[in-house]
Formats: structure tokens, C-alpha cells, sequence
């Protein structure tokens, strides 16, 4: 009976929110930004120096530099100059009597210079691709980590958005008076509250496996992937009911919003950039365990035990919320 | 003189509101988290495992080259795991790398692709010449790759020799560059400050159309650009106030405010606009939250492009936060281009100008209805 009821909000939450075009914007967001994801990394990956040269002064020289360096060529030496002094980093390779200078802006960062003197030192030293003697292994991996870092935080923001849909799903309810009208009917609050996360916890799962197969990461354990997507949405669920729940209007839940990117953001911040004992400051963060345990995923490189031991401090973590929130739950929905 | 009350009018119910103080606090946040939590500069160093398969006179030769750099002139003795097995490692750190120098060319192996850092194995080929074997993880790019196969073609030494000689002519000089910590202000102050003032116009706007506000200023003297102006006026005092929030106790005295309050105010301007202008198509924050979130979402990938010196497209530099970052960059810079931001705040305000004066019309045209 309690099913059936959580069942009966959850498909009129479906059917009210596909009216707003809220699901569906949920649903599409993050299939956009897969595919923008797609787009970007490679060539994020193939990063490099960038020059800018004479063109026809010395076609040798470009076609080495190209094996190596990102190169443009120019029409004249103050063609060459105008772009070594726009706002991004370009190095200039000018001839002069006895060879080649470097001309720079003045502003680069060190290791471009560095790069971009040992690019003219062995084209200077006629070191060829062809005489090549190191020998280069590969463990035939094709994500660099740029590409894993993005759709990691995708799959933390789909969860985030799937808070946010329940908050604002509950700000319309408040508004509307459905929830005091909850009070008067059969269905219990428990119910209200299960039916009410279906269709954010749904719409995560969904658009998560979605995003893990467009951005090309078909080949990882799918069934774990969901479990973290399922674990992370929990949080984000809990957050975004409590602030539906304590919002009176849209403005206060907007709010809110942005206070739930911050934990968010410190945590993959703390994870892909604090190293050491620093670390331990992030513990407390469930987004910090489920970007850590997707990270694990989308690496490869997890076991089972390890995996279910980050969703049990994210599930800790939430029950320690719960516990600490539920009275204003359960007052907010009287 | 009605523009001037309708402010204060919003101001006072803004002061009242939930989302004034939001901004504050997450001001404050954001500067206890550059205060505290980013490092003045980011240690950068990189992680390389090597073996020696050399004899005994050869390792040492390599050994002692590699810890002339050491910071402290003397390696570790260290134990390191990949795939369920412990090795045996000599740790040699640097300014800019942790070196491991371990016994067997299986360790290299196993440690480079357990924890996906480079590895190389240097050795004696038949004709008794020097080898280099390197194990990479296959993502990295082919013009990389290219350069790592004709790294040891020369001796290093005359590589060093000519790389030392190289003549370098910088167009400028007095670059002083910005501390790490510095440096993550403008995308901070972009997002918090400057584009966040799209989602809240917008929501601002949704909650007095519920609320009917917005028709009731048919029957009043006051005109709707009044009053679309003056909630822009609180977003623009909000973010003001939480940029200096975070920019005043990093910076000190050393920048521009003035130049700072004018991009604030103009960008600020531009995104509240734009805010406003999303939020005529719609009925509400739910149905317009997605173009909304889509736009923030684009508005952060020329952030990327800041972090990476090098990756840089030109599509990327059309996007309108791409000026922003920069020119937040620039006003924080010493020696910074005052020019720049200039033009940026002018290009800002014409923009919102005309998206303000659409807007205007959109709202107008709603009230006859």
C-alpha cells in the first residue's frame, strides 16, 4: 500500500515535472556537457608550446617544429610580433644572423620558455624524428586524466542536480499548499518523502550511465558506478529536500544553490590538488569520498571492499545529517 | 528621484531576505579558503621511476648526476607498493620531481602503471651504447611522445650547453607574475560575483511574478526600467561588496580599486541583464533554470583555458567570461594593462545596455497583455 502511494507521487512528480521541462533539462544538461567533454579533451591533451613563425623563411624548420609544437605562421616579422604579444602564450622562433632567437612577451610561464629553448636546441642540433633511439612502451590507456577529472565532477554535478530539483520541486509544493495538504490525506510524510526522491534519484542514475557511455568510459563497472551515483544522489536528495523544506520562495532555494557548490568544489579541489596529510581536512565531505570512489572507478583501479567502504562513509555521513536534520524536516512538513 | 527610493526600497526588503546574507557569507568562505586552505604557490612536482640496468660504475655515475639537485643533497631509502607487491626505492626530490631509483625493470613496470606516472629503464645495447627505454600510459599526446623518443639522441650535456646559450628577447619586461593564491581571484570573483548576478536576477524577477509585482506597476507612476533598475542596482551592491570581501584582505593597496569597482559594476551590469532577459521567456525558475545553468556551465570553460597556459582556441575567447577573467587578471597584476579593462568594462555596459533595453521592451509588452 505504502509502495503503491510512493509509486502514485513519484509518476505525478514524472508527469508534472516533464509539463515544466524541468526533467528534461536535467536529463539533457548533462548529456550536453558529455559531449562538450568529448569535445574539449583532446585538445586539452595535446597541449603544448605554440609558435609563431615566418611563413616561407624556412619550411624545414616549420615541419620539424609541427612534429612538436602547435605552429602558426606569419606573413612578415611584425605579424609574428603582434601575436607573441596577445593575451595568450605564443613564443616567436625569428632568424637572426647566425641562427634563430626566441621572442617572447616577457610574461610565460617558465616551463613554456623551457620547452620552447629545447625545442630550438635540438632542431639547432639536428636531432631528427626519424634517428629516434629511445624506445617508448605504452599500457595502452586513452583517457588522459583531464577527461576522468571532468566526467567525475559531471557525475557529482548530476547529483547535485538532482538535489536541486527536489528543492525546487518542494518550494512549488510549498507554494501551492500541497504539502499542509499532505497532512489531511492517507499518505504518510515518509511516503511524500520517498516519492518525492524517485524522481531525482532516477533521473541521476540515468543521466549518469548516460554521460559514463558518451564519454567513452563503457569499459567500467557500470553496476559500481551506480552504486557511488546512487550513494552521492542520497546527499544530494537530503540537502535538497532540507532546503526545499526551509525555503519559502524560490529566491531562498536559490540561494542555497550556491552554498552547495562550495563543499562540492572544495572536494574535488582538496582531492585533485591538496597533497599529503592535508587530506584529512576533506574528510568530513561526502562529496569528497564519492568523487574519490568514482575516481577509483573510472581508473580502474578499485576493489570491491574499497569501494563499499567510501559508499559506508558516505552513507555514515548522511545518516549523521539525517540525524541532526530530521526534526526540521519533519517541522517543515507540517 | 523614484529610481533612488525604489532602490532603497529593495535594499531594505533585500536586507531582510535570506539571500543578501548568503552573499556575504559566501564571500567570507571564499576568502577563508584562499586565506587558509590554497598555498601561496601550488608544489608542482612530477613522479618518475627509473633502473639503472647498468653496471655498477654507471648507476653511480646516473645516481650522483640526479642528486646534485636533490634539495637536501642526499637521498631516502623508501619502500613503495604497486600491484600487491612492495619495492625497494631510492627517493631523490627535487624542485620539480620525486625520482624513485629502483632495482629491476619489473618495479619501473609495475609502479608506472599502478600509479600512472612515467617510467624508464636505461641500459647497454649490443653495441655497448646507451639505451633508453621509457614506459608511458598511451593518453599522452603524440607530440610529446615524439619529443620524449629524441630526448637522449644528443648528449645531454651539449644539450644542456646549447639550451643555456639559447637567445631569449622578450618584447616587455617588469613582468612580476602573480603568486598561485593570486591568481585563482578572477575566475573566483567571476563566478561568485559577476555571473552568479544572472541566476539571482532571475530569480529575483520569478519571485515577484509569482507574487505579481510586476503588474501592479501598471497601475503605479513608477516605469518598469525603474524598477528592473533597481533590483539590478542591489545585485551590482552585492557584488561589489563580496568582491571586496575577497579581494581587499589578499591584494592590500597594491591594485586599482577604482578600475576594480568600474569592471565589477559593468559586468555585474551585463550578467543581471542578461538574467533579466532569460527570465522574460519563462513562467518560472524551474523552467528557466536550465538555460540558465547551461549558460553558467559555458561561461566557466574559458577557466580551463586560464589554468592551462598554451590551450587557448579562438572559440574559447568569444565566450564572454573569457574578457572578464582577463581582465579581473590584468586590474590584479602589478604593472598590469590599464587599457584592457577599460575597454572590457565599456564592451560590458553597451551589451547590457541593449540587453536592459530589450528587456524593457519584453516587460512592457507582458503588462499590456
Amino acid at each position: 500500500m505504502m509502495l503503491k502511494k510512493i509509486w502514485i507521487i513519484f509518476i505525478r512528480d514524472i508527469r508534472v515535472n516533464t509539463r515544466e521541462f524541468m526533467t528534461l533539462y536535467m536529463m539533457i544538461i548533462p548529456l550536453i556537457l558529455a559531449v562538450g567533454i568529448n569535445f574539449l579533451s583532446p585538445g586539452i591533451n595535446d597541449t603544448s608550446v605554440n609558435f609563431a613563425l615566418v611563413e616561407n623563411e624556412n619550411l624545414k624548420q616549420a615541419a620539424y617544429f609541427d612534429d612538436f609544437a602547435h605552429v602558426e605562421l606569419f606573413s612578415d616579422k611584425q605579424r609574428v610580433e603582434d601575436r607573441v604579444m596577445a593575451r595568450d602564450d605564443v613564443v616567436g622562433i625569428l632568424p637572426k644572423d647566425n641562427g634563430y632567437y626566441i621572442m617572447t612577451q616577457g610574461n610565460e610561464p617558465e616551463s613554456v620558455l623551457e620547452y620552447a629553448k629545447l625545442l630550438n636546441v635540438l632542431y639547432e642540433s639536428d636531432v631528427q624524428l626519424e634517428d629516434a633511439s629511445s624506445e617508448i612502451i605504452e599500457f595502452g590507456r586513452t583517457v588522459p586524466p583531464l577527461k576522468k577529472m571532468l566526467v567525475n565532477m559531471l557525475l557529482l554535478l548530476i547529483s547535485m542536480l538532482a538535489g536541486m530539483l527536489i528543492a525546487m520541486n518542494i518550494v512549488e509544493e510549498k507554494m501551492d499548499n500541497t504539502v499542509s495538504a499532505i497532512n489531511v490525506t492517507p499518505t504518510s510524510r515518509s511516503a511524500f518523502i520517498l516519492g518525492k526522491s524517485l524522481t531525482g534519484m532516477v533521473i541521476a542514475l540515468v543521466s549518469s550511465i548516460a554521460c559514463l557511455l558518451i564519454t567513452g568510459f563503457y569499459n567500467v563497472n557500470l553496476g559500481q558506478a551506480a552504486l557511488v551515483v546512487f550513494s552521492s544522489t542520497i546527499l544530494s536528495l537530503m540537502i535538497g529536500f532540507i532546503q526545499g523544506i526551509n525555503s519559502d520562495d524560490v529566491m531562498e532555494a536559490a540561494g542555497s544553490v550556491k552554498l552547495m557548490f562550495l563543499p562540492m568544489a572544495g572536494s574535488i579541489a582538496g582531492y585533485e590538488f591538496v597533497t599529503g596529510n592535508w587530506k584529512i581536512f576533506f574528510y568530513w565531505s561526502p562529496f569528497y569520498w564519492a568523487y574519490r570512489a568514482n575516481d577509483m572507478i573510472l581508473s580502474k583501479s578499485g576493489t570491491w571492499p574499497q569501494l563499499i567502504f567510501f559508499i559506508g562513509i558516505i552513507l555514515v555521513i548522511c545518516g549523521a545529517v539525517y540525524a541532526l536534520l530530521a526534526p526540521r524536516i519533519i517541522k517543515g512538513l507540517q | 528621484m523614484k529610481l533612488l527610493s525604489s532602490f532603497k526600497k529593495e535594499l531594505i526588503l533585500a536586507s531582510r531576505g535570506f539571500y543578501f546574507y548568503v552573499e556575504l557569507i559566501f564571500a567570507l568562505v571564499i576568502l577563508a579558503v584562499l586565506l587558509f586552505a590554497i598555498p601561496q604557490n601550488f608544489s608542482s612536482t612530477s613522479t618518475e621511476y627509473l633502473y639503472f640496468n647498468l653496471p655498477q660504475e654507471g648507476r653511480e655515475i646516473f645516481t650522483n648526476n640526479i642528486l646534485k639537485n636533490d634539495l637536501d643533497g642526499e637521498s631516502e631509502i623508501v619502500e613503495i607498493e604497486a600491484g600487491g607487491k612492495t619495492f625497494d626505492a631510492k627517493l631523490i626530490v627535487t624542485d620539480e620531481e620525486e625520482i624513485y631509483i629502483v632495482d629491476s625493470e619489473e618495479a619501473v613496470r609495475m609502479l608506472a602503471e599502478t600509479h600512472r606516472n612515467i617510467g624508464a629503464v636505461i641500459e647497454l645495447n649490443n653495441n655497448n651504447q646507451l639505451h633508453y627505454k621509457y614506459y608511458l600510459q598511451g593518453y599522452e599526446s603524440t607530440r610529446l611522445k615524439n619529443l620524449i623518443s629524441i630526448l637522449q639522441n644528443e648528449s645531454m650535456d651539449v644539450l644542456e650547453e646549447r639550451f643555456n646559450n639559447q637567445d631569449v628577447r622578450p618584447l616587455s619586461t617588469g613582468y612580476e607574475p602573480l603568486s598561485d593564491r593570486e591568481n585563482t581571484i578572477p575566475p573566483l570573483i567571476v563566478f561568485s560575483g559577476s555571473l552568479m548576478g544572472m541566476f539571482i536576477m532571475a530569480s529575483y524577477i520569478f519571485l515577484d511574478k509569482k507574487e505579481g509585482v510586476i503588474e501592479a506597476y501598471a497601475v503605479t507612476a513608477s516605469s518598469v526600467w525603474q524598477y528592473l533598475m533597481s533590483k539590478i542596482f542591489v545585485v551590482l551592491l552585492t557584488s561589489v561588496v563580496s568582491g571586496i570581501i575577497i579581494i581587499m584582505p589578499i591584494m592590500g593597496f597594491r591594485i586599482n580599486y577604482g578600475l576594480l569597482l568600474l569592471l565589477l559594476l559593468t559586468t555585474g551590469f551585463f550578467a543581471s541583464s542578461l538574467g533579466l532577459l532569460i527570465a522574460s521567456f519563462y513562467k518560472n525558475l524551474t523552467n528557466a533554470f536550465g538555460v540558465i545553468y547551461l549558460l553558467l556551465i559555458i561561461m566557466m570553460v574559458p577557466s580551463i583555458a586560464y589554468f592551462i597556459p598554451g590551450w587557448d582556441p579562438f572559440w574559447i575567447k568569444i565566450i564572454p567570461s573569457y574578457p572578464l577573467l582577463q581582465g579581473f587578471k590584468e586590474i590584479i597584476l602589478p604593472n598590469g594593462d590599464i587599457a584592457y579593462p577599460l575597454i572590457v568594462s565599456a564592451g560590458f555596459l553597451a551589451v547590457g545596455i541593449i540587453l536592459f533595453a530589450i528587456t524593457n521592451i519584453r516587460f512592457k509588452k507582458t503588462l499590456s497583455v
